[in-house]
């Protein structure tokens, strides 16, 4: 962990030590991690060579869960016990699920009112969260067998379309799973670097991703090595599952059995459904049986039971390119990206719509991890980046509560993130020391019909007058598409204290919580690990600051240097017999007090033209 | 350390004036933004992390405000001391007040399926080509330093602007995004 990664003008380069960050792709259906390793990036593979891991999981009493195809194979017999499609869940309050899927075979607790689904399995109590963290534990342990060593830093891809909640929750599936995430990166962009990043490709990019439960259409601009993406949109609850689904409602359908299904023959259902879709993408007709019915279906079939899941896609790219402002013609080039693009009716779709033909040269189930891999060997600091950057933007816009349930846009969707954006709000009755804020995503004018991300109470407002009180609210995206807010009193200066409630899935407390319970329950094993772990962060965070000081010393007054050194002091007495929340809290408070130092040394090192002036457009706009 | 703070266009290195060369403005955009952005700090300690969010969001307001024709005449104002906030009776003439009801009343009275998508089409490209003209005034008002007459010019164009934004989500509905 290089102190803000800066190069030091005329010093000695750093010794090439190549870092182990991968990229993972946590897919509906099956999920990825691939990585460089010093060559070209590769997804990896498992100790039986298969690299796709299917994203099921079983869970047992008083066993460890089982991840991919065994427990994909056991949902047949215990529907109930085995987790499939998850990301489909995340970000989700119960009756959504409900609502996207009536036959759903889980049991929910319903004694968890905070919106989050709990599913009650014979492990426990799982929630999607924690089943995605599942997942990501399995990849993340064939990657340090495929490494050889512990991984530094991870980039996790989520659907372009993914809102706040569903990215909150990946994060949190991340951390659970003891992954440090580098960033969180939208699949389509992740599949624009895989193509465009070593070829000398300029021009306006169509990225169409149909995942097996997820959509996004990403429209991208690529220039000279920068990726900006001009306008992306999609569906979450769109994909490859759904093409199963209307095959094997026909299926039953015809085979007379609709009404008496239960979950296991629903899921057996459901795969040979599966297994006839992709014999369809081979062959132009195929002949299945299901109990007593046999019958054939034939491509034309097909299409007619799909065409309105392949019309939903096509409306997106319309409206994709409306956003951006161009038209069909101004389209250089198509790449195709996930498993359902496989199907020839949505090749046949997207080649007379944008009349080019696709590619798809890149493995479409892999091509998500691959570009993600390449990004975390640029973000952790293996590859050179002095000409590559990629610009993305927030796919949702965010506004607030106003009078009537109106919505009040903050920020637009398919704008540039990071970004930033105040709005002043004053109370309107004498002496009000208190106001709420109902923050929400989406595109339509009513709340109602948005999704509510979060409440914030607004409190110890000084008492004045009406409409005296300058309340400003900054609404601040990431570049993991995350948002925060913060509020401020501008007449007296105070700084209004601000609760946030988010209206779905985890609130960070909950999250620490769990965090704290695994670390609970952790083996030594689980221990000894962690341990290893914070050892490595303050290990970096300390040779990082001694080069630091001694390039930019200048830039340390004494009683701050003194205050470091006796932080370095502490968290060198930690390393050898501390535990690893000891030297987390060490690594955490040497941070604190070296914070300033960084940023001076990064205004000092970002270039002329922004400096000064940066630094009072920073103070002015957040965290002052 | 503090220095006298730049302008948008300081910031960019162009010249301060409405006509722009939109090409070059992302260029330089691009430069700086490589030099601030979060992914070239991701592996940086959290301040550092922080610091670059808020640089890059900076950068990306500032372009934001220079892209777009209506906001970058906004700012040129607001860089002469024009209060772009405050308008007044004076600022509208009572002609195009009188064009915006009939074409609102226009607007309104389409009918609500997709047969009304070429009249809309129609009606966008009436709009785009007066606000064309009003930049060109509204360029070289500036450029005479007639700011009161600018100032007008920017509130028909934000006029115009309203209506697009109108005809847009009047297409939007019929298409059923």
């Amino acid at each position: 962990m290089a102190l803000l990664q800066i190069s030091e003008p005329g010093g000695k380069p750093a010794a090439p030590i190549h870092h182990r960050a991968v990229g993972i792709d946590l897919g509906t259906t099956n999920s990825l991690v691939a990585a460089s390793g010093g060559g070209s990036v590769e997804s990896l593979p498992d100790a039986d060579g298969l690299h796709l891991l299917p994203s099921a999981v079983h869970y047992r009493k008083n066993q460890d869960a089982v991840v991919g195809a065994a427990a994909k194979a056991a949902a047949v017999d215990d529907p109930e016990n085995t987790i499939l499609s998850v990301k489909r869940l995340l970000g989700k309050s119960h009756s959504e699920i409900v609502a996207q899927d009536s036959h759903s075979p889980y049991h929910f607790d319903d004694s968890r009112d905070d919106g989050a689904p709990a599913m009650v399995t014979a492990a426990g109590v799982k929630d999607p969260v924690a089943v995605s963290a599942d997942i990501l534990r399995v990849l993340r342990d064939r990657a340090e067998v495929c490494l050889a060593g512990e991984l530094e830093g991870v980039v996790i891809t989520v659907p372009a379309y993914f809102n706040d909640a569903q990215r909150q929750q990946t994060k949190a599936a991340a951390s659970l799973a003891g992954l440090r995430v580098l960033r969180l990166l939208n699949e389509p962009t992740a599949a624009a670097v895989a193509y465009g990043l070593d070829s000398k490709d300029q021009g306006n990019v169509i990225v169409f991703d149909l995942g097996g439960g997820t959509f996004d259409v990403s429209l991208l601009s690529l220039r000279k090595g920068v990726f900006e993406v001009l306008a992306t949109g999609g569906d979450t609850s769109l994909g490859g599952d759904d093409f199963d689904r209307v095959l094997s409602d026909w299926i039953a359908e015809a085979a007379a059995c609709a009404e008496t299904l239960n979950s296991s023959e629903r899921i057996q259902l459901r795969y040979l459904a599966n297994e006839v879709k992709h014999q369809l993408s081979v062959d132009p007709s195929v002949e299945l049986s299901y109990g007593a019915w046999s019958g054939t279906i034939d491509a034309r079939l097909f299409a007619e039971l799909t065409q309105s899941l392949v019309d939903r896609t096509i409306n997106t790219c319309r409206r994709v390119l409306r956003d951006a402002h161009l038209t069909v013609a101004e389209i250089d080039s198509i790449v195709l990206v996930g498993g359902a693009t496989r199907m020839p009716v949505i090749r046949n779709a997207v080649s007379s719509f944008f009349a080019k033909a696709p590619l798809a040269d890149i493995d479409p189930d892999k091509v998500v991890a691959i570009g993600a891999g390449i990004q975390a060997d640029v973000l952790i600091g293996n590859k050179s980046a002095d000409n590559f950057l990629l610009l993305d933007v927030n796919p949702l816009s965010l506004g607030i509560e106003t009078m009537g349930e109106l919505v009040e846009k903050i920020i637009p969707r398919n704008t540039t993130i990071p970004v930033a954006k105040a709005q002043e709000f004053t109370t309107f009755k004498d002496g009000q020391t208190g106001m709420s804020l109902h923050v929400v995503q989406g595109e339509r004018e009513l709340v109602s019909d948005c999704r509510s991300l979060a409440r914030f109470e607004l409190r110890a407002i000084p008492p004045m007058v009406a409409g005296a009180a300058k309340i400003r609210v900054t609404f601040q995206v990431d570049a993991d598409g995350l948002l925060t807010v913060a509020a401020e009193e501008l007449s007296t200066n105070s700084k209004a204290e601000i609760q946030i409630k988010p209206s779905y899935g985890l609130n960070a407390e909950a999250i620490e919580q769990m965090l704290e319970s695994s670390r609970d329950n952790a083996t030594a094993d689980m221990e000894s690990r962690s341990i290893k772990e914070a050892q490595l962060e303050a290990t970096q965070l300390i040779d990082a600051l001694a080069s630091a000081s001694k390039a930019d010393g200048d830039l340390l007054n004494k009683e701050e240097a003194t205050r470091i050194d006796a932080a370095v002091a502490r968290l060198q007495s930690a390393l050898s017999d501390g535990s690893s929340n000891q030297i987390h809290a060490l690594c955490e408070e040497l941070n604190h007090v070296s914070g300033d130092f960084a940023a001076r040394r990064m205004d000092l090192h970002i270039g002329n033209a922004l400096r000064g002036h940066l630094i009072d457009a920073a103070d002015n706009s957040i965290e002052n | 350390m503090q220095q006298t703070k730049q302008n948008h266009f300081q910031l960019f290195k162009l010249s301060e004036s409405f006509e722009l060369d939109l090409a070059l403005l992302a260029e330089n955009y691009h430069q700086l933004q490589l030099e601030v952005h979060p992914d070239r700090f991701a592996n940086a300690p959290e301040q550092g992390k922080m610091r670059a969010v808020q640089l890059s969001s900076y950068l990306n307001e500032a372009y934001d405000t220079l892209k777009s024709a209506l906001k970058r005449a906004a700012y040129l104002l607001s860089l002469n001391k024009v209060d772009v906030e405050q308008v007044s009776q004076s600022d509208l003439s009572a002609d195009l007040l009188m064009e915006q009801i009939q074409l609102h009343e226009a607007l309104d009275e389409l009918p609500m399926d997709d047969s009304a998508l070429p009249v809309l089409e129609n009606f966008k490209a009436d709009v785009v080509t007066k606000l064309t003209s009003r930049e060109r005034g509204f360029a070289e008002a500036l450029q005479q330093g007639e700011f009161a007459s600018a100032k007008q010019t920017f509130h028909e164009m934000q006029f115009l602007h309203k209506l697009l934004a109108e005809i847009d989500s009047g297409e939007e509905r019929r298409l059923a995004y």
